[in-house]
């Protein structure tokens, strides 16, 4: 059974005169317990295919249904309760609340989620120590390297164990040791817990972590490959 | 699913002093408003309150029992008689806590110099005193010994006019209820004073016996004078006095006096209109504030979004924003409010315009009166207005679609 | 050496720079005016609504009976002794008719009576009044509601006012008898023929006043040729000041008499006057405050947010003066548009309750306390539709100094970093 289906998804924006093709005509199964990189050069899609699947962002045309449900039929509150209960998003730039503390910023999304707090405690230093932030759980943002700023926004992406991880360059800023060692966290969660795993990237190194490998350009995939 | 109210009003006390200035100046603008509700409140309240004290000792009384034609016509002719069995159960019942029987006739007094309308009170000393005259307003002689005292007590002004003193004769003339001219000579006992000079000029207490036997008119009376527990509230004992006293009409001090029964509906009236006059006044920069403080963090409220904040919990996270800033500034105003009221209790000195305070009625000492009505209204016009008013910018705030936000730099 | 021109030019630009700037934010700087158009509007319609009640209650006050201008013997005012009267009233108020063509001269006689009907007494003010000439000092003989107004100056006729014709149980062509003591401690008495009775709506006036014919009261009461009150009216209110001064003239030879205009008749009324105008000022005051703080909040943000920018600016060799000035001219601006907008509003305002009138519920009441009509008409002039909008206009220049002050220890390279 396919966890995400993608049929036939159109996204244009508008710049000035040019028509700019987010998605164009992009059908797309995704397995459940996937692992699946996206690659190509900037402007190819990657990003606005991981929005609309997240639903941050809505369509032109075309249909996504998670495990069957219709995401593009969502209201905006729904949608919110998906992405906090079965989403775990990685930004391009690591989108952080500066006024919380890297821990409160781990323990957010638990908290929208109602966790108790010692449990909270317990899930985020863990996940922070396993990003190799610990010691680090209390500076503001502001205080952290652009590398430990997107370790704990990858933290917070996966401390609640969601379904789905929704990654956009998660290794931007990170040297190569740390780029491995979260790798394969993610696919230890991949594996463990059967997370679905899709990651837009550049890097290569990245994608051999990969069993089904993407390549989109100009809106469009261009090649599907699986491991 | 909503975030706890602990984790919710961290964000927003944290987001609150971001831009430590900004809400600085706010919370001033705030204090500032509500100091100013609740201080003005105070002085009017002060000055109605003063001027309605002063309204029932002229009076005097809460309730005031006459025959039906008297206030047209204040003649010697519309009296009543002394209290009946039925009245004197309700004069003696708990809920008074004075009353004396009075004539109050037009007369003229003369001394050898000069003549002046009047009104005469023939009064039972006692009564009077217990209904409110001030013994201390007696600034030469002494106040009437009893209900057959022979003398007068004349105002400080009407003396000066009558070219007369304390210990002198003047002589005083009225009608009895045959329209024969009474009069009667009278040594001056007493001068008083009074905030108004009105009284000073026009009120001429003697004897109520001495008067009655003057006139003519056995122990018949004008009016009985009635002083109940609060003056906010006579409808009760004027409408048990009504019962006990049929035939004759019986009134409150509110419908007595109108002019000073519309000045406290009218007082309330305004204290709203200047509270909420002073919140938009304020709201203006309110909405500003918080709409530069949404704008500043367009992204972050994209990516709350983003990680499943609904919409609804982002304008909570806005209210509660909002609502610690009104809190404070309603602290500190509240404050600020009741520390320059207490010390400014004994009296704020206006006399540089006490003649026309007279005219309003009012003396020329203002007193804040603070009344904690008041005071909660004043809170509650921010709280309930100022929520109302944050809702736009919060709305606003949770209407941003999550991946433009994000994209805003 | 700039030239003329060059500075010209560079104040046009400074101008360009400012206008544009205030539109950058194009939400906040319509919030910021918005609530100074907000404070204008009511400030404006409140002072005219003010000065509107203070004409009325300065007019009805003295049109009623007063007159704008009395002469009277020193003293008369505070003690309204009987013999502090004015030797040969009659001939003094014939020579300064002569003199003021366009003015109207009363003289008056007062005393205190028990006036009696056949029922009732009452102790009260008699006044002697020239019959040919009270009407234009006061409304009091238009407003005879029945009967007519008193015509021979010696006739034993008497004019009184409606609630004390009630009281006195009389009609017109009843008689009422007097009492009282004439000028030199005699005794006064006579009988009064009823000839009018009137409705001046002041319940004081109609309670009290009752108006004989002064030839007749000067004999009645032993006064001679003399009487206590020349009231003087003048269509033209400017022309008062002047009327005093030759008056003073008139009067200097004559016994220590004093002329006295409506500030010093009714000083209750200009103090009531005096202490409502300061109080309502107390509350323009914390109004204006918080317009102010409004504006400070606005500029400093706009200021703090272009750090950045006044950094390359500065960088580029401007001076800090010259940024501080741009954000005064910034406020300048904004609050030009607050006064623009505030005082034409305020105009449509308070012209349509000038025109239309404005009462609330209860002025019945308390407009009866001071003789004044139960609606007030707004006055519209210059100084009611700039007074208000002009002082938040200077305060809210104040205000901007703070965040025009900042900007001199800015430091460029310190500014760029900034975010």
């Amino acid at each position: 059974m396919s966890a995400i289906v993608c049929t036939d998804l159109c996204k244009f924006y508008q710049q000035g005169d040019a028509v700019i093709k987010g998605l164009d005509h992009v059908s797309l199964e995704i397995e459940e317990g996937s692992f699946i990189c996206i690659s190509g050069p900037s402007g190819s899609g990657k990003t606005t295919l991981l929005n609309a699947i997240g639903g941050l962002d809505s369509l032109d045309s075309g249909q996504i249904a998670i495990n069957g449900e219709r995401v593009d039929l969502l209201g905006k509150a729904e949608l919110a309760d998906l992405r906090l209960h079965s989403i775990g998003f990685v930004f391009q730039a690591y989108n952080l609340i500066p006024v919380l503390s890297a821990r409160e910023n781990v323990e957010f999304v638990m908290q929208v989620q109602g966790v108790r707090a010692a449990e909270r405690k317990l899930q985020s230093m863990k996940i922070l120590q396993e990003v190799g932030l610990e010691g680090m759980e209390d500076r503001r943002p502001a205080q952290l390297s652009g590398g430990q700023q997107q370790r704990v926004a990858v933290a917070r992406a996966i401390v609640s164990q969601p379904k789905l991880v929704l990654a956009d360059e998660p290794t931007a800023n990170l040297d190569s040791q740390s780029m491995e060692k979260l790798m394969a966290h993610f696919r230890e969660l991949n594996e463990a817990h059967k997370v679905t795993f899709l990651i837009a990237t550049h890097d290569q190194r990245v994608m051999a972590w990969a069993d089904r490998r993407i390549y989109m350009e100009d809106g469009r995939v261009t090649r599907d490959e699986l491991q | 699913m909503a975030m706890p109210v602990a984790a919710m009003s961290r964000l927003a006390w944290r987001n609150l002093w971001r831009n430590y200035r900004r809400t600085v100046i706010m919370l001033l603008a705030i204090a500032l408003g509500v100091w100013a509700m609740i201080f003005m409140t105070a002085l009017m309240r002060g000055m109605v309150d003063d001027m309605v004290q002063q309204g029932i000792v002229a009076l005097p009384g809460h309730v005031q029992v006459h025959a039906e034609a008297y206030r047209d016509d204040p003649s010697i002719t519309h009296s009543l008689p002394a209290p009946g069995k039925a009245m004197l159960e309700v004069l003696e019942s708990r809920q008074v806590i004075a009353w004396s029987s009075r004539i109050k006739v037009p007369a003229m007094i003369s001394s050898e110099y000069e003549n002046r309308g009047i009104s005469l009170l023939g009064i039972d000393p006692e009564g009077e005193l217990a209904l409110g005259f001030d013994p201390d307003d007696i600034v030469a002689g002494q106040f009437l010994t009893d209900a057959g005292d022979g003398g007068v007590v004349i105002g400080r002004k009407l003396a000066e006019r009558l070219e007369t003193r304390l210990g002198k004769r003047v002589v005083v003339m009225s009608q009895d209820p045959g329209n024969t001219i009474a009069d009667r000579g009278f040594r001056i006992v007493g001068i008083f004073k009074a905030e108004l000079e009105n009284r000073e000029e026009t009120i001429v207490y003697a004897g109520r016996d001495v008067v009655q036997a003057m006139l003519r008119v056995g122990n018949d009376v004008s009016e009985i004078a009635v002083l109940g527990h609060d003056y906010r509230t006579p409808e009760k004992l004027a409408a048990d006095l009504g019962d006990a006293a049929a035939g004759f009409e019986v009134l409150s001090w509110l419908e007595l006096d109108p002019y000073l029964s519309t000045m406290m509906k009218v007082m309330d009236g305004f204290v709203l209109v200047w509270m909420v006059v002073i919140f938009l006044a304020l709201s203006f920069g309110l909405v500003n504030t918080l709409m530069m403080a949404i704008f500043e963090r367009v992204r972050e409220i994209g990516l709350m979004r983003a990680l499943g904040m609904r919409p609804s919990a982002i304008v909570y996270e806005i209210l509660v924003e909002s609502l610690m800033l009104l809190a404070l500034g309603l602290l500190l105003g509240n404050v600020l409010a009741v520390s320059t009221i207490i010390p400014l209790k004994s009296g704020i000195d206006v006399s540089v315009v006490a003649e026309g305070m007279e005219m309003m009625g009012a003396s020329s000492m203002l007193y804040p009166v603070l009344q904690w009505p008041d005071v909660l209204l004043a809170n509650a016009v921010v709280i309930v207005l100022g929520i109302l008013t944050s809702l736009l910018p919060a709305w606003r705030a949770s209407q941003y679609r999550p991946v433009e936000a994000l994209a805003r730099n | 050496m700039t030239t003329k021109r060059q500075r010209d030019s560079a104040f046009g630009l400074s101008l360009r720079l400012a206008w544009r700037n205030i539109w950058r934010q194009k939400r906040r700087t319509w919030l910021t005016a918005l609530a100074m158009v907000f404070s204008n509007v009511l400030l404006v319609f409140m002072i005219s609504l003010q000065l509107g009640s203070y004409d009325m209650m300065i007019n009805t006050t003295l049109r009623m009976f007063s007159g704008q201008v009395q002469v009277q013997r020193v003293g008369y005012q505070d003690e309204q002794k009987m013999r502090q009267d004015i030797a040969g009233v009659g001939e003094l108020a014939s020579t300064i008719r002569s003199r003021f063509p366009a003015a109207s001269v009363a003289a008056r006689a007062n005393a205190f009576v028990l006036l009696s009907s056949e029922d009732r007494s009452f102790g009260t003010q008699v006044v002697g009044v020239e019959p040919d000439f009270e009407a234009g000092v006061s409304t009091i003989p238009g407003l005879v509601a029945d009967g007519r107004f008193l015509q021979d100056p010696g006739a034993a006729e008497i004019v009184i006012g409606g609630v004390m014709a009630r009281n006195l149980k009389v009609a017109v062509g009843d008689e009422l008898t007097f009492l009282g003591s004439g000028k030199d401690g005699s005794f006064a008495a006579g009988v009064l023929t009823v000839v009018g009775i009137f409705n001046s709506g002041s319940s004081d006036l109609d309670r009290s006043l009752a108006e004989v014919p002064l030839g007749y009261f000067q004999d009645a009461f032993a006064m001679g040729g003399s009487g206590h009150i020349i009231a003087i009216s003048t269509a033209e209110l400017g022309g008062i000041a002047d009327l005093m001064e030759s008056l003073r003239a008139i009067i200097a030879g004559g016994d220590e008499l004093v002329a006295l205009d409506w500030e010093a008749l009714t000083p209750g009324l200009k103090q009531a006057i005096q202490a409502d105008f300061t109080s309502a000022w107390f509350m323009y005051a914390v109004l204006i405050i918080l317009v102010a703080f409004s504006v400070l909040n606005t500029q400093l943000m706009s200021v703090l947010e272009r750090t950045r920018e006044f950094g390359v600016i500065m960088a580029l060799g401007i001076k800090p003066r010259r940024l501080a000035l741009l954000v005064l001219l910034e406020t300048f601006l904004m609050a030009l548009i607050g006064l623009v907008i505030g005082v034409l509003l305020g105009a449509v305002v308070a012209g349509y309750f000038g025109f239309a009138g404005f009462a609330y519920p209860g002025m019945d009441e308390l407009a009866a306390k001071f003789n004044m009509p139960s609606v007030i008409y707004p006055s519209v002039g210059p100084v009611s539709l700039m007074l208000g909008p002009t002082v938040v206009f200077i305060f809210c220049l104040f205000a901007a100094i703070y965040p025009a002050v900042k900007l001199y220890g800015l430091k460029p390279v310190e500014a760029m970093r900034a975010v």
